[in-house]
């Protein structure tokens, strides 16, 4: 079976900002149709990385691919295929929403106007009202209005939500999953960068942590909410010693204990039970969770 | 029928839906010919990835539990299982024995798990009728 070429291919990226190194040897891979999740915190190399898909810098090291595509070299067959919502919007203030949709439209061969109405009424956007008179809020809407018409294969979101209020977040998602992923189902591929893991997680297919520029933890989502779990267990003496070095995580408290365990799970459950424990309760870490405990081990 | 996702069950997305829509299916919340929620409003509702949506609806459609009708979306067919009694008997004993397992665990004796599952028969065929009658009105 032939693997069908990737939406975006990094290998071995480096770049370094003078003496501060921000990526270091990272690799990863986007199956066309997935939404692949980057988490990282603050400073760790996120927004480097999708600054080198959209040759916004150079790679010092390694190689990068977008749809088989070199964005050094192919930047405008990379960028026709492309859509970019960065974490500080900017728009020429002078300009009308209306106006600035119409300039940002010039740059595309393809733009959905239905598309565009439906979410400026839904957004409740005024057209005629000036661009620097917008909210954070509504810049991000209408950076994202723009980021969906021209209805390209890839869409690339660097911390998208970040500053903005819980309903402006959720319709941003709502959308995302709705007016972008519907229109072309099972081939629309979303990148997105974010430390708010938690509203991502139901949209996430397939994450990389990455931390210091280095990669922690690449992973399906399903996979990791089911190795990585969380057991909980009292006993009616202070728990016995036992051999828990399968866990990633012990905290002792009294009577009780609770780990955190990365596939070992079922082993130490079973560990645990011959232990006769009063309770004994599992549950799955989320991906917050998971990133929480990957960056601290 | 509302759907909930719980991200702390460590079952897959796509999995937790073809459950919840086959104990929707069980309990009477959603009757034979009643149409299921289109994929994108769900997808939207729940915030999940649409393509996940789309996935448990094929999945309960290999099952038997569904049908999609071109241009006009999925529907719940009548109880006609597309697999084999022996096969259904097996995957139902599948089931039986990780709850017999979790019983011993959990220190519930023989009688009374099986006087639980009589309860737990009861309680989904009071559902049923409660929704039976809401029909009624």
């Amino acid at each position: 079976m032939s693997t069908p070429t990737p939406a975006i291919q990094i290998e071995n990226l480096a770049y370094a900002y003078g003496r501060a190194e921000a990526v270091h040897d990272l690799s990863l891979t986007v199956a066309p149709g997935r939404c692949y999740g980057l988490f990282g915190r603050n400073g760790a190399g996120k927004t480097t990385t999708m600054k080198c898909l959209l040759n916004l810098l150079r790679p010092q090291r390694g190689r990068v691919r977008v749809f088989g595509l070199e964005p050094a070299r192919q930047e405008v067959e990379v960028k026709r295929r492309l859509a970019y919502v960065p974490d500080q919007v900017a728009f020429y203030p002078w300009m009308s929403v209306r106006e600035t949709l119409d300039y940002l439209a010039s740059f595309r061969e393809h733009w959905n106007r239905k598309t565009e109405q439906e979410l400026l009424g839904r957004f409740r956007l005024d057209p005629l009202q000036l661009t620097g008179n917008l909210s954070k809020g509504q810049r991000t809407q209408v950076a994202l209005i723009a980021a969906i018409c021209p209805e390209t294969d890839l869409l690339v979101l660097d911390e998208p939500t970040s500053g903005l209020d819980p309903i402006v977040r959720r319709e941003f998602i709502e959308t995302v999953i709705g007016a972008y992923q519907e229109g072309n189902p099972g081939n629309r591929t979303i990148l997105v960068s974010t430390h708010l893991i938690t509203e991502f997680e139901g949209l996430i297919d397939e994450f990389t942590i990455i931390d210091r520029g280095r990669v922690v933890l690449t992973q399906e989502s399903d996979q990791a909410r089911e190795r990585y779990q969380k057991i909980h267990a009292r006993f009616a003496q202070s728990p016995p010693e036992l051999d828990l070095k399968a866990a990633l995580h012990v905290r002792r408290e009294g009577r009780e204990l609770e780990l955190i365990a990365n596939g070992a799970g079922p082993e130490l459950l079973e560990r645990l039970r011959q232990h006769n424990p009063e309770t004994l309760t599992t549950e799955a870490l989320t991906l917050e969770e998971i990133f929480v405990a990957a960056l601290k081990s | 029928m509302i759907l909930q996702i719980n991200f702390k069950s460590g079952m897959p997305i796509y999995l937790q839906l073809v459950d919840q829509i086959k104990a929707a299916a069980a309990s009477g919340a959603l009757r034979p010919g009643e149409a299921l929620p289109s994929i994108r409003p769900l997808a939207e509702e729940l915030r999940v990835n649409r393509n996940t949506v789309a996935k448990a609806y094929s999945e309960l459609e290999s099952l038997g539990v569904i049908q999609t009708l071109p241009g006009r979306g999925c529907f719940l067919k009548e109880n006609h299982s597309a697999l084999r009694k022996e096969v259904r008997r097996k995957l139902l004993t599948e089931e039986i024995d990780q709850a017999i397992v979790q019983a011993h665990h959990l220190q519930v004796p023989r009688a009374e798990f099986l006087q639980l599952i009589h309860e737990r028969m009861e309680a989904l065929d009071d559902k049923r009728r409660a929704h039976d009658e809401q029909k009624g009105d």
